[in-house]
This record gives C-alpha cells, structure tokens and sequence, in this order.
C-alpha cells in the first residue's frame, strides 16, 4: 500500500536528492520529450486546480467570522494559512511543469498508457454501488459493483472480459460475498445496512 | 516501578478475558491476512472498520485494531519474500534480501527470521512501551498548548516536507489534507467552515471516507488503468525453519533492529520506512558476509529490518497514548477511532482511562505470540490467500470498501464522494504525490489548530509564546533544521560533485 515510491522516498533522507536539483530544466533527457507531453499537460492541469481551489478557499475565508477572542486569531485564520499556502504550492508546481516538469519524479509503476476501457468498467462498479444502493439494498447492489468491476480488471489484464457464463458465475461470487458480509455487519455488529426486502437477509 | 506492575497485571485481567482474546485473536489474523494480500494495508483496514466503533466497546476495538496493525506487519513480510511486492511500505526492505534467499531455494528461513525477529523485536519494544510510557505521560502532562502546537507542526512537516522525493509536492499534500480537516464545525468558536451549505459537512468529512478513496478505492483503480499486465512470479515456499549458524547470525540482527527501530517509532519520522532502511544499511555494514547481500540474500538482511519495523510500530503507541499525536498513518485513523468514542487521546489517557490503556499494553504481548504461532506453523495457509486471482481481489475490496463508507453515516452520498477521493489518489499515485499528508493533516489538523489558538489566548494573542517558552523554542528550531538542513545538505553535495 502507499505505492511504490516510499521505496525512494526513504532513502532520499540518507541518500541526498539528486544532484541536478538546482540544475537548469534543459537537463530533462530529450528522448522522453515525446512521451511526456500528455504527462506535462496533466501536471499544468494539477498545479491549476490547486490553484483554482486555494482561490475558492480565499473567497470562502472572506464569508468566515474573525471574531478572535483572547487569542488574537479567530476561525477565518488557518482557512487563509492554508489558502495562501496551496497557493504557493500550486504557483510552485506550475512553474515546474512549465520548465520541464516536475523534478525528482520516481518511474510510476505499471504501464505507460492508460487502459480507459478497463477503468470506465470499474467506475461504472462504483458509480452504480452509490447509486442503487438505497434501492436495491446492500447486497445485490454490491454484487452488481462487483460483477462491473471484475468484468473490468480483467479486460485490464488483457483477458477476455467474459461471455454470460462468466457473468453468471461473477454473480454467484459477488453475492456469496456480499451476502455474508452483509450478515456479519448488521447482525452481529448492529450497523446499519440497507436491504431490499425489508428482513435482515437481503 | 510497582505501580507500572500492578496497572499491567490489571490489563492482563483485562485483556486476558475470552471476550478480549477473540478480538485480539481476530485482529491478529485480519492483520495478517490483509498484509499477505497486496491492495489492503493497516491504515485502510482499520478505516473500513472504524464503524464498529459505534457498537463495540473501546477497550475490545483498540485491542481488535491494535492487533490488526501489527498483524499486517508480520504478514507483509510473508508477501515481500515470496512475491517481492511487499504487502506493506515496511516490508518494502525485506523484499531486497529475503525475496533473493527464496529464489535460493532459502524461503522457510527467510519467513522463520522474519517472524520470530518480528516477535523478539515485538516484545521488547512492548517492554519499553510498558516502562516508558507512564514516564513520558507524566512529563507530558507538563506540557502547554503552545508545546503541543509546536510538535503538531514537527509532525507535518516531517511526514510531507522531509520524507519523500520532492518538498513541494509533500507540502501541497499536507495542505490538502489541513484544508479536508477545515471543513465542517470550529472546535473552538462552533463555527461552520467550507460546508457549502450541504448539511453532510456539518460534523466534517469522516475519516474512513478519505482513507479508504485515497488507498483502497484508488488502489483498484490505478490497476485497472495502469498495471493490469504486470504479474509477479512467486517463489516456493519451504519449511519455516533455520539452523543453528542462522540462528546465530540472526539474533543480534533483531537486538539491532530493535534498538534502532524503536526510537524512531516514538518520533513524528513518518512510521518505519526510515528505520527500516537504517537497520539494512547497518547490518550491510557489520555484516561478516557481505558477499551474500543483493546476490544469493543474507539473512541479516531481513532479520534486522523485519525487527526495526515491528519495534517501530509498536513504539508509534508512545506518542499515541502519552501525547495524542499520530507518527504513522495507521496511528492517525487510531487517532480517530478514541475520537469516535470521545477519548481524548494525550497524557490525561493514563489516568482518565488508564483501564483501556494497560488492556491494550498487555493485548500486545498477547498478540505479539498469537502472531508467531499464526506466522510460523500456519504461514502455509496465509501463503494460499496469494492465489487468488487479481480481478476478484480488488473487486471484493470495493465492497468491504462499501461497508466502511456506507455503514459510517448511511450515506450514499458519501460514496460518490468515496470515488472523489479515489480519482484523486490515483492522479497523486500516477504523479507522485505522496497520500500520508493528507491524511494526517486532515486529522491532526482541527487539533493543531486548536492548540494554536488555545496557546495565543495564553499569551493574550502574542505569537512570541512559542518561543519564549524554551521548550517550544527548541521543538520550533528542530522544525527549522528539518525545513532547512536536506536543501543545504544537497547543495552541499551537489558542490563536493562539482569539484
């Protein structure tokens, strides 16, 4: 858990950062220019919504009461530190990404490319969980999420993402989970969970 | 002396009763099984249940979740020797040498050393937990407002400015997280902040919900997207044994990893991937076989680090119980479990529920041989959980991640938001973002906040009261070294390169 990167992270305290730290962005190697184009893009886009987000903070700071108190500080106080902050954060990374990207990036581990057929199946799982759960109860809800995001992460393998047999059998799995999931938590831990049929079975 | 005796023998009644002994027997092997399993960590688990809080009563669910968290340290090991994808960030150093002892045909040895280092180490910080935290707890019961605030601020700055590749992005993290724990009611004045008017924010957003977007649901999703085609070859396992010379090479590894795992386990260092990497580096260096390291594996190569993190782990209580400040992620979703129950977690803890405290102590030296009975003769059948097949793995994690969510609040709302938090931990994954601020922050945030303006009302609204005072003078100047010391360190460096 965490990913990968505590690996590096770690040892960056002992092992000192690399050393082109204070080094011009030109010494970015020009082989990955193309590659990374989508990536610099995404990290202008990151860097813009901490900025956009620290400027929400701001305007949401100037509607909090300063009443202080003793302390000289009232409730809007922390809210403008952290606005002012991320502000700065956020100006930081853009001006990374700006000059080629920001710096000391470990490799993210897996693929290069990313599989979005396999993930719009994992998200329709999730999606569909939130929404029907009210409806359709805990259990076939949940089973529903798993069946959509199983079908997805098996496309992400490369296998074929499974004709009705498979899906019959991922539903049987789903509700065999699900099920004694649901059992466990309101019966003998007593929390809420919502079913269909109004009896602590489903 | 005498008193620490009789409060531990009356956590051992405790603790001892049948009730308490299935929690902690459960935990124990939760613990274990989610730190075989790659996807689940601790922190994440412990979220997911933080619902029973409402139900099960206090001492039973610290025991359940203390046994949990260092549970998940034992198993990880199992997971980096066989798999060399350690299950847990403080496995990630036995993956270097015992996953290279398995693939010699050494695995039993490997899993042996890292279990038993893992309960000698276990034990003797539960020692040390045992003598030192009543001492720490009656000094700290000294300590002001403007001292707390100042080591809130150590451990932000440690765990998102020091650890990791790069200031800033640790820093952006950290304030993402303080901005999460801003939403929602003023401890101090009942002001409502950043709510937007949807009254779900009115009592803030709930720790699991975060926890689990950031880790469980983003885990699913970034393999989906990223790393459905990498597989990992396991290796055999074989019996979880060592001969004498192991024996005799492996013993002073775990006193040395214990002995450096500890103390760093008591301060805000970010949890035990620091000292994790010290206790390699070290028995690399002492060593009498160094030929063996990064080739055919060395033994004290998992047994020191497989001790440091066990010992490091427990020492995270310190802190916890004597000063209510969290140095690992898991510590701080603890955190958040006493503030379920309305347990103010700090020095008073040792006198206002001094019955929980010791039950949870003396649950650790139960657990700590509950985990190397379940480690060792049964670590076959921990071994199997690694057979099963990816897709139903993660697809099953989003339904326990469903009953954390969903069972906290009865809220479909806060699964959409779940998925929030999700898309945005794998955008921080993919960019290196590292996610442990967040959480902190968000947790220890509303507490700092309140320290800080608790110690400006005692000094009548001057900032000076943090460093007139020498104690919070000297905690604010190691913050200092800390911001200031690895830049210089590198330029340093980066000139002795140059010339």
């Amino acid at each position: 858990m965490g990913g990968t990167s505590t690996n590096e992270c770690a040892t960056s305290i002992w092992v000192p950062r690399d050393p082109d730290f204070f080094e011009s962005p030109n010494a970015m190697s020009e082989h990955s220019a193309s590659k990374t184009s989508s990536q610099t893009s995404t990290q202008i886009g990151i860097a813009l919504l901490g900025l956009v987000l620290s400027f929400l903070m701001m305007w949401g700071a100037t509607g909090i009461s300063s009443e202080a108190g003793y302390a000289g500080v009232g409730p809007n106080f922390l809210p403008w530190v952290v606005a002012m902050f991320l502000a700065a954060c956020s100006a930081w990374l853009l001006w990374e990404s700006l000059t080629g990207g920001y710096r000391h990036m470990p490799e993210a581990s897996g693929a290069e490319s990313a599989d979005w057929h396999a993930f719009a199946w994992v998200s329709a799982g999730v999606l569909a969980n939130a929404a029907l759960i009210n409806v359709a109860g805990f259990v076939l809800s949940c089973a529903l999420c798993f069946v959509l995001a199983v079908r997805g992460l098996r496309v992400s393998q490369g296998d074929a993402a499974g004709n009705l047999s498979q899906t019959l059998k991922d539903c049987v799995l789903g509700f065999l989970i699900a099920a004694p999931v649901f059992w466990l938590f309101t019966m003998f831990l007593s929390i809420n969970l919502p079913n269909l049929t109004g009896t602590p079975w489903l | 002396m005498l008193d620490t005796w009789n409060h531990l023998l009356s956590g051992f009644a405790t603790a001892g009763t049948p009730i308490n002994l299935m929690w902690a027997f459960v935990g124990c092997a939760l613990g274990t099984a989610i730190g075989v399993l790659p996807g689940l960590g601790p922190a994440v688990t412990v979220a997911m249940l933080l619902p029973i809080t409402a139900q099960v009563e206090p001492t039973a669910s610290m025991i359940f979740f203390a046994g949990i968290y260092y549970g998940a340290m034992y198993g990880g090991s199992t997971t980096s020797i066989l798999l060399n994808t350690p299950g847990e960030t403080g496995t990630m150093v036995t993956a270097l040498e015992g996953f290279k002892m398995a693939k010699n045909g050494r695995a039993g040895s490997a899993l042996a050393t890292a279990a038993i280092g893992s309960f000698v180490a276990g034990t003797l910080a539960t020692i040390l937990v045992t003598l030192f935290a009543p001492v720490v707890a009656e000094f700290a019961v000294k300590l002001g407002p403007p001292e707390y605030f100042c080591m809130m601020l150590l451990a932000f700055i440690t765990v998102s400015a020091v650890l990791g590749q790069s200031t800033v992005r640790g820093l952006t993290a950290l304030f993402i997280g303080l901005a999460l724990g801003l939403i929602g009611m003023d401890q101090i004045s009942g002001q409502v902040r950043y709510t937007a008017g949807i009254p779900e924010f009115m009592d803030g957003i709930e720790t699991v919900l975060i926890a689990v977007g950031l880790f469980a649901v983003s885990e699913v999703l970034y393999n989906a997207l990223y790393e459905g085609k990498s597989s990992a070859d396991m290796n055999r396992l074989t019996r979880a044994q060592m001969t004498p010379t192991e024996w005799r090479r492996s013993w002073p590894a775990w006193l040395r990893g214990t002995a450096i795992g500890f103390p760093f386990g008591t301060i805000p260092a970010g949890g035990s991937e620091i000292p994790t990497f010290l206790s390699y580096a070290t028995e690399k260096k002492l060593s009498k076989h160094k030929e063996e390291f990064g080739t055919t594996g060395a033994i004290e190569g998992v047994a020191g680090p497989e001790a440091a993190n066990n010992a490091a782990v427990t020492a995270t209580l310190v802190p916890l119980l004597t000063l209510g400040i969290p140095t690992s992620v898991t510590a701080a979703i603890l955190l958040s479990a006493l503030q379920n129950y309305g347990i103010q977690a700090g020095p008073q803890l040792f006198q206002t529920s001094s019955g929980l405290v010791w039950a949870l102590i003396a649950s650790l030296y139960i657990g700590n041989v509950m985990l190397l009975v379940l480690n060792l003769p049964l670590v076959g059948l921990w071994v199997k959980l690694l057979k099963i097949p990816k897709p139903q793995l993660y697809a099953g994690i989003l339904i326990f991640a469903t009953v954390g969510v969903y069972g906290m609040r009865q809220s479909s709302f806060d699964l959409f938001i779940m998925y929030g938090f999700g898309l945005l931990g794998t955008l921080m994954r993919r960019y290196d973002f590292p996610v442990a601020p967040v959480i902190v922050g968000m947790i220890l945030g509303p507490l700092a906040e309140a320290q800080m303006r608790n110690a400006l009302s005692i000094g009548e609204g001057h900032w000076s009261v943090f460093w007139d005072r020498p104690m919070s003078f000297s905690l604010l100047a190691v913050v200092v070294i800390c911001l200031v010391l690895p830049p210089v360190w590198t330029a340093i460096q980066k000139r002795r390169n140059a010339t």
